[in-house]
């Protein structure tokens, strides 16, 4: 037998085919008869579109059909949709959502825009194709930074659109918060940049439709992380039902909220296998991925704190401009609004709060979720001020946090951005993440690090953040009479591993053999509904959901082992996978009740043969509040300018932990994304001409194994939250909220004594050198 | 068009290819053998990591001409029936993968690694990954497969 435990750390089922070359990501699927699809993709940032000549392309060999953006207006269909959760200006008019087309007819803006589609017989002559398209461009102005964009004069993206503003939001009371700042003794004010970085999953996004002309329903393969919201995207546009389609993700290879959007690519692809009535499969490039894949983060942000003379914190006021790039993505104009709003001020109490931005178009890929979606700007604009106050007022920068964490037994509250914070035991993080961190022996590491003329550095970063994503989850438990179960969930795991963690629970909470237990997810066939994955939302929702659904399964054997009993179902119990009455000799297995289960004779008369299979929806009520606390050390050569950074130490309270190994696996990926936003990653658009000069992995500088640091990490586990009845808080995006702010605060420790109080991320070498020596 | 033939996986293989043929899509597209991935174009990501005589390679950035004759292994040669090798074991049991895509590129260049010199460092594994990404675990643990495995191998 083996069955586990809810906290064991259970090593992967998936790991079998992954580690054996065996996974199937979407590039490994081919279909009979397949063909191939490639995009046409703008050179330019911002042109009008004079016309299309296909008539080279089309006369290659090989190639098949190419649909152009003058053929797809044709066609009437609808256009790339934006959901964004906020919905109004603050003025209670309607956010600008230009109309987006899967592909540019009359203008493009921005380079990488999909124009044309070329479907071949093979790669090499949809490739050479490509290049025969001839798109007449007309070149116009372009602007691609977010600040310049809403500035008067601006090239203007969108007719209809006034001054490329898409949302202009506000949260919190701003008039409280201007009288708490004007009473306090001492405002600081911060400038800072959320640096625009990109999700970079090593596989590629990509896409197989195969049409069934006899059905009329394609199945689309494709490496997403959200099949069901998509699938009915994709439907809306091509004015088809729900069930025409039928969309299943393979093994996905990394998505980290860079597949959570509807792109055009797989619009037109779905288009392409269906009039064609062949299998059309398309797979971008690296370099394509870096044009069109959306990026994330970008903000330009004023922090202002207010503070009295004993360092208490009075208030905190964030002014904000975001951007959404050429369209609004699929979330949209939420991340730099809601999503970034809902965690100001972190694990610290405030009188008063007041959050504002603005967000508009700018000639770039579109803005969407990464990883943190709005949570890891908020945590790095809270942790930033705090630490310059402290630098600027002579505050011992642990003091005065510890001095301003929420405590225990203000819990729970409401903060002034209207985030229901449950449980959690802020300060006992911070300590035990301090502790862990040898402080002691900090002064003679620095010392050591002087004799070496290196600059030493240290920094904590306590973190608060919130689950997202779609509320509901479905799970579905199917029994075969031999016991075996098959788990089919809604959730998404694109590298995860839930298909470990999910059946790991069902294991846990019926007993049932790991072994037994098969799984599915990320089918529209398999589940009724499935929100996919985003927000940390694996274990709350998808755990939630088995759980539920265990318990449902749980009650109906309960029937079953009464009527075998002869006793009132009230009488029957279950523990450890055995229903069993309690002063009596009576007990049957899990496997005996599924046995019976498909066994008329066995069954009361209100339950039907197969009554142990069982779906069910799990609703979220009110989102979870993941918390913790990052604490690093650096080392700066100041001769270079290079960081090293040394130690890294992670407490994170994310209520239960399902699995330990997996939970540490969520933090340091997390780390690691974080690690590469402040120091080394950004997407650079050229000022004048709008190009990405950020375009390979050669220029986009993602973190190698020799720039990370060992990472030490514990759990603080006294604070399950009572919102969910695993009580998980979500453990996926934490990495990215605490690390940006513990790195660059170290670096600033590091630089102190040179006089350096702010550098931008990413603290690439050259930018940490010009700061010592040119300021 | 030319013709090649080479060892894969102990199998002699061959065909007709275009001159301009990649080694890894050879493998990929010609041999069907999708274990070793593409995650780029500019040979930086290390998905596609092959032994080529021995030697790790990105087979991205050779031509199948080149291999002509040579003995080529990818990840489905590593596992001995259901039995994984020591360093694919090594990679499960220290949670040294996540989404799984750069994993073949990560085993075959940690078993490369791990011949020439059983007794890895922290710093040796990590410098010697640099031809490798991997964007979902941080390396930590990949690191510390690569050194469990090693061991694992020389056991």
């Amino acid at each position: 037998m083996n069955n586990v435990n809810i906290r064991d750390s259970v090593r992967r089922t998936e790991d079998i085919r992954f580690v054996s070359g065996q996974g199937t990501y979407i590039d490994d699927m081919n279909a009979d008869g397949q063909l191939v699809g490639m995009f046409v993709r703008s050179p330019h940032a911002h042109a009008a579109i004079n016309g299309f000549d296909k008539t080279d392309a089309l006369a290659l060999d090989g190639v098949v059909e190419v649909i152009t953006g003058a053929d797809w207006a044709k066609l009437g269909f609808g256009f790339i949709p934006s959901n964004s959760a906020v919905k109004e200006n603050t003025d209670g008019t309607p956010i600008a959502v230009p109309e987006r087309s899967c592909l540019a007819a009359t203008r493009v803006r921005f380079v990488g825009e999909p124009v044309a589609m070329v479907i071949a017989e093979t790669l090499d002559a949809a490739r050479e194709a490509r290049d025969l398209v001839e798109v007449d461009y007309a070149p116009l102005d372009a602007v691609t930074h977010p600040v310049k964009a809403l500035e008067p004069g601006a090239p203007q993206l969108h007719n209809g659109v006034d001054g490329n503003l898409c949302v202009h939001w506000e949260l919190g009371d701003g008039d409280a918060t201007e009288a708490e700042l004007e009473a306090s003794d001492h405002v600081v004010a911060l400038e800072l940049h959320n640096n625009r970085v990109t999700a970079a999953p090593i596989e590629p996004r990509g896409t197989l439709a195969i049409p069934d002309m006899e059905t009329g329903v394609t199945t689309i393969y494709q490496s997403t992380q959200n099949i069901h919201a998509l699938r009915a995207a994709i439907a809306k546009i091509l004015r088809l039902e729900n069930d025409q389609l039928r969309h299943v993700a393979p093994d996905v290879g990394g998505g980290f909220g860079g597949k959570n959007s509807l792109y055009p690519e797989p619009v037109v692809t779905v288009y392409a296998a269906r009039n064609l009535g062949r299998p059309v499969k398309w797979v971008n490039d690296r370099s394509e991925s870096f044009l069109s894949d959306t990026h994330g983060r970008s903000q330009y942000t004023t922090v202002e704190l207010g503070l009295d003379a004993d360092g208490t914190f009075r208030a905190l006021r964030t002014t904000t401009i975001g951007e959404l790039g050429a369209y609004c993505g699929t979330v949209g104009a939420f991340t730099p609004t809601g999503g970034s709003a809902r965690t100001q001020g972190g694990v610290y109490a405030f009188k008063a709060m007041h959050y504002r931005a603005r967000a508009g178009f700018t000639n770039t890929a579109p803005l969407d979720p990464y990883r943190g979606a709005g949570r890891p700007e908020g945590s790095f604009q809270i942790e930033r001020i705090v630490e310059k106050a402290a630098r600027d007022l002579g505050f011992d920068p642990i003091e005065l946090r510890r001095q301003n964490i929420m405590p225990k037994a203000s819990l729970p509250l409401k903060t002034a951005m209207g985030l229901d914070v449950d449980c959690g035991d802020f300060l006992t993080v911070f300590e035990k993440t301090l502790a862990m961190s040898e402080r002691a022996g900090f002064a003679a590491r620095a010392a050591k690090s002087e004799e070496n003329n290196k600059l030493r550095g240290f920094a904590i970063a306590p973190y608060l953040e919130c689950t997202g994503g779609m509320p509901k989850e479905h799970a579905i438990v199917t029994f075969s009479k031999n016991g075996a179960a098959h788990l089919a969930v809604g959730s998404h795991s694109t590298g995860m591993g839930h298909e470990t963690a999910l059946c790991q629970i069902l294991s846990a909470e019926l007993g049932l053999d790991m072994d037994h237990i098969s799984f599915t997810q990320a089918d529209t066939d398999a589940t009724p509904l499935g929100g996919g994955h985003g927000g940390s939302r694996g274990m709350e929702l998808g755990g939630n959901a088995v759980r539920q659904t265990a318990d449902e399964i749980v009650a109906v054997g309960k029937q079953i082992a009464a009527y075998q009993f002869e006793c009132e179902v009230g009488m029957v119990d279950f523990e450890d996978g055995s229903f069993f009455q309690p002063g009596s000799n009576n007990t049957m297995s899990v496997g005996e009740a599924v046995s019976a289960s498909f066994n008329p004779d066995a069954l009361p008369d209100d339950l039907a043969p197969g009554c142990m299979n069982i779906g069910s929806t799990f609703e979220r009520g009110v989102i979870s509040i993941p918390n913790g606390c990052h604490a690093a050390e650096v080392e700066v050569d100041p001769d270079t300018g290079v960081i090293d950074v040394i130690g890294f130490w992670i407490v994170d309270d994310f209520g239960t932990i399902i699995n330990p190994l997996l939970a540490d696996g969520q933090v340091m990926g997390g780390v690691g994304q974080g690690l590469g936003q402040a120091i080394l990653e950004q997407a650079v658009y050229d000022g004048d001409s709008g190009q990405l000069v950020t375009g390979t992995f050669l220029d986009y500088a993602m973190p190698r194994a020799d720039d990370m640091p060992h990472m030490t990490l514990d759990y603080y586990e006294g604070s399950p939250t009572e919102k969910n009845p695993l009580g998980v808080k979500g453990a996926g995006e934490a990495g990215c909220c605490g690390a940006p702010p513990a790195i660059v605060n170290a670096v600033l420790d590091a630089l102190k004594d040179h006089g350096v109080t702010h550098i931008e991320m990413p603290m690439t070498p050259e930018a940490v050198w010009r700061s010592i020596h040119l300021t | 068009m030319p013709s090649v033939s080479m060892t894969v996986n102990g199998n002699a293989v061959g065909g007709d290819i275009e001159a301009r043929t990649l080694l890894v899509d050879f493998i990929r597209e010609h041999l069907r053998l999708t274990g070793t991935h593409v995650g780029c174009d500019t040979s930086q990501c290390g998905a596609c990591v092959v032994h080529v005589d021995g030697t790790s390679v990105k087979s991205c950035t050779m031509l199948a001409l080149q291999a002509e004759g040579c003995q080529v292994e990818t990840i489905e040669s590593l596992a001995d029936g259901d039995t994984l090798h020591p360093m694919q074991e090594a990679f499960r049991e220290h949670h040294g993968l996540q989404c799984g895509f750069c994993t073949p590129g990560m085993v075959m260049t940690a078993v490369a690694m791990a011949k020439e010199n059983p007794n890895l460092t922290e710093s040796d594994v990590r410098h010697g990954l640099e031809g490798n990404f991997c964007r979902c675990t941080g390396y930590q643990n990949i690191v510390e497969s690569i050194i469990a495995g090693a061991k694992a191998m020389q056991g």
